[in-house]
């Protein structure tokens, strides 16, 4: 079986810094596989496992994704292969544009039988691209996937739906998008980490693709914190009796109100 | 001849990756023991337990440039350094008091012999992709458990289900050495070799760092305090200006923290409130609190540095002195670092990495500073051991003196003579003398 899993690149979360007037600073943020998609990686690697075949990573997003850590990290994860289409006028990409662009990369690469995304993005989850994406390719596309066998060219696969369970089976080439309780990603060991540094890796060009105009619906043009609660910051130093005595009576008299 | 036709035998089941020299911990000892050797082209493996080099690491945060220096030649124009040095404050302090020492001066910046003030999250990682430049791979987020070890010999790392072999293997991996005392050449440290330390990264801006400490753009204050924050025990107060925040924090040894009546976070939040230290913080962000121990065993606690196809390096080789008031690691880790590098450089083309190979690495370090300076201080933890007083009564002698002489309150006042010798007999003039007289021996 041949597998493709989209990958969406992401400022690491725990490195972005609120400022004081709610502006992000995405300064020490570097670029990391956004958690939902970590389960579509971890999904294409038990099925080559099963099954055998190839499985291949593709992200598409700006110039920055072409970094050779984040290769490595994907890398690290079980695809064989690594294709990228990194290019700055892929910023702030709306969700059509993007599944354009991987579709366009999708054909660049060749035959496969199996596409599989994360439910939504870390970032923005606008849960729209596995979708689109797979209306563009114009191939079966099932979401909410928590379970995939394969057999014969085909694959079975569950949905939890609120109330149910259903089994549904698919011909191949299919678009898969999974859950995040499909499973729990490895983490890379050692040699998968020494391993990922020799695997191939291809970085595109949207000339590269084919894709020669982009038609971008969206501009950000602002993105801010909510704002925080004012703190009372009322401090009470010390563990005297009577520190603790005054703790509590504040802690009463808010309590109350 | 390759040695590593050799060195490198591959068994069943192995990983089938193979390098001349692994190198555990991405502190900086390791990081630089990496990057010589990646710069020599021998085939290196660095491998870091946290998620980046850096994140695990902790430190008070000034490293004498000197040692660095030598291996990457102005590397504060380029390295991710914060200020430089150039005001060191001392403090003697009691509960209620502080007497300081103020001591600016351009001797302080001259390059070579100036000092730096760091935060290693940053630092480390620079140093770290220095190292990926010259070819070293680097691994993080993996924690090396055990070492391979055929006939005595260490053969390489095991880490989870993987094994890589290596020529030699240098452990690099920090004061709680455990790979060192796996390769049998250490054992469990008494708590008298280890001191604890505790540090609060507070953020403040530019421009009121250099207006509250009296410095320039770019340049920074050190302050030491002693007494106090250690509540009269063993340790003491640092402070280091970075750019935009504080390091604060209180070192303290182990064997007299359990006799104390305070835990170190509480003699970290009295330290905090002292009237001398509150105002340096106020308005602050508490960003970032972590927890570390630091070797001042001195040469007593060193294990056996040199093994059959390893060496230790750093803090995990107790290379470090604590002189009470402040740490002095970082430059030891580095030096240390290049001479387990000549040294595996040297064996390298020797042909081979058996214990009498890599002995050239303890002749590298009695030539540095490294050994000689661990012997200068070896009897100064035993000096601040027995002599309390320097931690307690002599903070409180010159608070006495200091209220005595500027105090005025219509009092009859005495000369200053009598009033010193007054709070002298209080310690005694015989003891202040004896240890006096050991303090200057035991360096
Ligand atoms: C409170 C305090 C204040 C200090 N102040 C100063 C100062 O102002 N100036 C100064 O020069 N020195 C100071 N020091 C000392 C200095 O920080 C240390 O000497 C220095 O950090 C030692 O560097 P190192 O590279 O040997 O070890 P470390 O920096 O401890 O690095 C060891 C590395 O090994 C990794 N590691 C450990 N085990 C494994 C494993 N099994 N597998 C993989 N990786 C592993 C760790 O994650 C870590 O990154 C201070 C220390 C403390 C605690």
């Amino acid at each position: 079986m041949k597998i493709i899993t989209c990958i969406k690149v992401v400022p690491e979360e725990q490195d972005i810094v609120i400022k004081a007037d709610g502006e992000l600073s995405f300064d020490r943020a570097k670029p990391t596989i956004s958690a939902y998609d970590l389960n579509a990686v971890e999904a294409g690697a038990q099925l080559l496992e099963e099954c055998g075949g190839d499985f291949i990573a593709l992200s598409v997003g700006s110039g920055g994704i072409d970094n050779p850590k984040l290769k490595k990290n994907i890398l690290s994860r079980g695809p064989e292969s690594l294709v990228m289409v990194a290019d700055d006028r892929l910023k702030d990409l709306d969700t059509h544009q993007t599944a354009k662009v991987l579709k366009a990369a999708i054909e660049k690469v060749g035959e496969y039988d199996l596409i599989l995304c994360g439910e939504g993005s870390s970032d923005l989850y606008a849960q729209q691209v596995g979708p689109q994406l797979g209306q563009l390719l114009n191939v079966p596309t099932i979401n909410s996937v928590s379970k995939i066998t394969q057999s014969d060219g085909k694959i079975v696969v569950q949905r939890t739906l609120e109330n149910e369970v259903e089994t549904l089976e698919s011909v191949l080439p299919a678009l898969v998008i999974v859950t995040s309780d499909i499973n729990l990603p490895r983490i890379a060991t050692m040699s998968h980490v020494l391993a990922a540094g020799k695997k191939p890796a291809t970085v595109w060009t949207l000339e590269d693709i084919g894709v020669l105009e982009l038609f971008n619906t969206i501009e950000v043009i602002d993105t801010r914190a909510p704002q925080q609660v004012e703190r009372k910051q009322d401090i009470v130093e010390g563990d005297t009796d009577e520190a603790i005595q005054e703790f509590i009576t504040k802690l009463s008299t808010v309590l109350a109100k | 001849m390759s040695i590593m036709k050799i060195e490198r035998k591959r068994g069943e089941g192995m990983s089938n990756e193979g390098f001349d020299v692994i190198v555990v911990g991405a502190g900086v000892a390791g990081n630089v023991a990496a990057y010589l050797l990646g710069r020599e082209g021998l085939q290196v493996l660095l491998i870091e337990r946290g998620n980046y080099p850096g994140s695990k690491n902790m430190t008070g945060g000034r490293i004498y440039s000197h040692s660095l220096e030598k291996i990457m030649p102005d590397f504060a124009k380029e390295a991710p350094i914060e200020r430089k040095i150039t005001r060191e404050k001392v403090f003697m302090m009691t509960e209620k008091s502080s007497i300081g020492l103020d001591f600016q001066s351009s001797l302080l910046g001259t390059h070579g012999s100036d000092s730096y003030s760091v935060l290693r999250g940053v630092f480390d990682q620079w140093l770290a992709e220095k190292a990926e430049e010259v070819g070293v791979e680097i691994v993080t987020g993996i924690c090396v458990d055990d070492l391979i070890i055929r006939q005595g010999k260490v053969c390489g790392v095991i880490a989870g289900i993987d094994q890589i072999e290596s020529g030699v293997t240098i452990l690099a991996d920090g004061i709680n050495s455990l790979l060192a005392q796996k390769a049998g050449l250490r054992k469990e440290f008494k708590p008298s070799h280890v001191a604890v330390g505790v540090k609060e990264l507070i953020e403040l801006p530019a421009e009121l760092i250099q207006e509250r400490f009296q410095c320039n753009e770019n340049e920074g204050t050190a302050c030491m305090f002693a007494g106090f924050p250690s509540d009269g025990r063993i340790g003491g107060g640092f402070l280091y200006t970075n750019k935009e925040s504080i390091s604060l924090g209180v070192v303290c040894t182990l064997s007299d923290l359990i006799k104390g009546q305070k835990a170190l976070p509480q003699l970290m939040e009295d330290f905090k409130t002292h009237p001398t230290v509150a105002p340096l913080i106020k308005e602050g962000k508490l960003v970032e609190y972590s927890g570390h121990l630091v070797p001042e065993g001195g040469v007593e606690m060193m294990p056996k540095i040199i093994g059959d196809g390893v060496l230790v390096v750093g803090d995990a080789a107790g290379f470090c002195v604590n002189l009470g008031y402040a740490v002095r690691g970082m430059d030891f880790a580095i030096a240390s670092g290049e001479c387990a590098a000549r040294a595996v450089s040297k064996a390298y083309q020797g042909g081979g990495y058996s214990e009498g190979d890599l002995q050239v690495y303890r002749d590298y370090l009695e030539e540095s500073f490294v050994l000689h300076d661990m012997k200068l201080y070896r009897n100064f933890p035993k000096f601040l051991e027995t002599t309390p007083r320097v931690f307690s009564d002599y903070p409180k002698l010159l608070e006495g003196i200091m209220t005595d002489m500027f105090v005025m309150n219509g009092q009859p006042t005495q000369a200053l003579v009598k009033t010193i010798m007054k709070h002298i007999n209080k310690v005694g003039v015989l003891k202040i003398t004896r240890d006096a007289w050991k303090g200057v021996r035991s360096v």
